[in-house]
């Protein structure tokens, strides 16, 4: 999928343990896993603000297209 | 109380006598075909291409009611929207159609075996739309599941 998440790389700038961030959010160790590792299909406009709101940063910060040739 | 959940063991059930019924009848056919003959005055050229029908139709069956076996299994343990599921529904809709096209030459010696081969296509038809259907349910759970 072109769309990258790279909760990974925000989480450890702001040094967010996954079980910490899920109970933040308010969504499953599981669920974040899944949007961890790039297996999630979307993403919630609702889950998206939590993880700005909790994260303090932008969807840009998360998400990045990155294009089929590349 | 009735429920879905005993509704389903019902249907494993009635399966699973069914499974046993036709083994045990296609393991006597031509016995059940030699009464069959004997006792409706049939012509009794056709005792040999009757035992053939009933026995390719009916190990079709078989598979098919295995088939069913399994995706009642599936639901019993609430695995419903899986792509096992629809792989079942496919090969019980084509059985359906193995058995019409059995039973649609079968028709050459015994006309009624005609109705038999509409009733199976038909059935047939009938599942291959429901396949469809499971198939895109799956498609949008897989998705939904996904979706966080």
């Amino acid at each position: 999928m072109p769309i990258i998440v790279n909760l990974d790389v925000i989480m450890a700038k702001r040094k967010i343990s996954s079980g910490e961030l899920a109970s933040l959010i308010g969504i499953t160790p599981a669920n974040l896993s899944i949007l961890k590792n790039n297996k999630a299909k979307a993403i919630r406009f609702s889950t998206l603000e939590e993880i700005c709101r909790v994260l303090n940063c932008q969807p840009g910060d998360i998400l990045e297209y990155v294009s089929d040739d590349e | 109380m009735w429920n879905a959940k005993r509704s389903v063991v019902l249907s494993c059930i009635c399966t699973k006598i069914v499974i046993i019924s036709a083994v045990l009848f296609l393991l006597s056919a031509p016995y059940w075909v030699g009464l069959y003959v004997d006792y409706a005055s049939k012509n009794p050229d056709i005792k040999n291409p009757l035992i053939f029908t009933v026995y390719a139709a009916g190990i079709v069956s078989l598979v098919l009611l295995f088939s069913l076996n399994k995706l009642l299994s599936n639901i019993r343990n609430e695995n419903v929207f899986i792509f096992d599921n629809v792989k079942l529904l496919r090969a019980i809709s084509w059985c359906c159609f193995v058995v019409a096209v059995i039973l649609l030459f079968s028709g050459f010696y015994y006309i009624l075996f005609l109705f038999g081969a509409v009733a199976a296509g038909f059935f047939g038809l009938i599942l291959r739309v429901v396949k469809n259907v499971i198939e895109q349910a799956v498609i949008i759970k897989t998705e939904n599941d996904f979706t966080i």
